[in-house]
């Protein structure tokens, strides 16, 4: 009697645990509403970093514009930009956003043939 | 202990108490980790600047779609409200007036609504009576006019230059105060229908001044000028130029662009130094002249603080020239 009660309480117990854990991750997930830019889908980001750029050259705040990618990459602001300027050279795309993100990596502090080749200080 | 109750009552606590362990563990110690958000689930201050952004980048890229599909996943409520946040500061820092008719351009397209954007974006405030279309002139009343044809303009039209074409020039308050809103492009004619006769009357406002009070509230400082625009109703009146005047210089301002006092307020700081003159309207029509900063009377300091001035405008008889 008492080993069949032990037993209906454990099976019971796993199927509680189971309801409640498809609950709380399929049925009623947690519901995020005030995320970062850091949790921004790749496509937002790099939409993030052009915007920050294209916006830096009309504000010239470079401190701001800064403290807006931080929050992508914290501690390397420059990182994203150089990241997706790259890339955008791969794709062959924009010449007018690669310039904004190339006059943006140069004020970070960038300093490379890349950027100075779009800004059109190559030597 | 009754059989029953351990074989009913202990497995349903396990059940119970199962679903309590597996909710605070899905919901609190490993909960779904969102690594793939939109702008939409920014939080709030971060939302704000991307609103910002967009329209920033707008005003770099010239690019309208891109614009309205980077706001795309974020609520019109969030979105007007800050377009109209920052063209109004963007107004009172002075950005230039590319800048501004650009961010009007996106902020008008998204269904936002504010007196600075009256400034660079004229047709903001237009109604259909003032823009004439093919089908509305079309089925427009008939109204004799007693000059000549008017001229086709260069561009075609699928109308036929009659006099009927005159649009809905009208004494309404609306047609009234467009005429003081500075820019060229706010003639009444569209440039599709024919141009209007040149005898049409061009309305002018003309406003008076009704109240000159010195305000000696000191939490208020340093001392201003505080101008007040009303209509005909002592409604007040936004989008009205308001200039000050002093020997060497001149400052402008539009009422309206400080919404938090009122639609028709405008301010100007004032030097314990100038005297000063306050123009109102399209046309700077001086109305006060000879305004400069006193001391408060009834103080009981050696040196009485300045006060500022409170200078009400109201809207007079229009007049047509």
């Amino acid at each position: 009697m008492k080993r069949n009660v032990l037993l209906n309480s454990m099976i019971t117990l796993a199927v509680g645990l189971a309801i409640g854990i498809t609950i709380g991750w399929v049925l009623w997930p947690v519901e995020y509403t005030n995320t970062p830019p850091q949790l921004l889908r790749q496509d937002y980001r790099d939409d993030y970093v052009i915007m920050v750029a294209e916006t830096y050259s009309v504000e010239q705040d470079l401190g701001l514009a800064a403290d807006r990618l931080d929050l992508i990459a914290p501690g390397e602001p420059q990182r994203p930009v150089i990241e997706l300027a790259n890339r955008l050279i791969d794709a062959g795309e924009n010449t007018a956003v690669l310039t904004a993100l190339a006059e943006l990596a140069r004020d970070l502090g960038v300093d490379n043939e890349a950027i100075r080749l779009h800004l059109g200080e190559a030597e | 202990m009754n059989p029953r109750f351990w074989r009913w009552v202990v497995p349903s606590l396990g059940l119970v108490l199962g679903l309590a362990l597996g909710l605070v563990y899905s919901w609190v110690i490993n909960p779904v980790q969102l690594i793939n958000t939109y702008p939409g689930l920014l939080r709030s201050d971060y939302r704000h600047d991307w609103i910002r952004l967009a329209a920033l980048s707008y005003v770099a890229d010239d690019d309208l779609g891109k614009a309205q599909a980077r706001l795309a996943s974020i609520e019109s409520d969030d979105i007007i409200p800050a377009l109209e946040t920052l063209i109004e500061d963007f107004a009172v820092v002075g950005h230039t007036a590319e800048t501004m008719r650009k961010l009007t351009t996106l902020a008008k397209s998204l269904g936002a609504n504010t007196p600075a954007m009256f400034v660079y974006a004229p047709t903001a405030r237009d109604t259909p009576t003032t823009q004439p279309t093919v089908a509305s002139t079309q089925s427009a009343t008939p109204t004799p006019m007693p000059t000549t044809t008017p001229s086709p303009s260069p561009m075609p039209t699928n109308t036929p230059p009659t006099p009927t074409q005159k649009p809905q020039v009208t004494a309404t308050s609306e047609i009234t105060y467009q005429s003081v809103i500075p820019s060229p492009s706010l003639t009444i004619s569209p440039t599709n229908t024919p141009s209007l006769p040149t005898a049409t009357p061009t309305p002018i406002l003309t406003f008076q001044m009704v109240e000159k009070e010195q305000i000696c509230d000191f939490a208020t400082s340093p001392p201003h000028i505080e101008v007040l625009v009303q209509d005909e109703d002592e409604e007040p009146l936004d989008g009205i130029q308001i200039w000050l005047i002093w020997d060497d210089g001149a400052d402008r301002a539009i009422t309206g662009l400080k919404p938090d006092l009122g639609s028709g307020y405008a301010d100007f700081q004032m030097d314990s130094d100038l005297t000063y003159g306050l123009g109102v309207g399209e046309l700077g029509q001086l109305l006060v002249t000879r305004l400069r900063p006193e001391p408060c009377p009834d103080q009981d300091a050696d040196t009485p603080p300045i006060g500022s001035w409170r200078i009400v405008f109201q809207l007079g008889l229009v007049q047509t020239e």
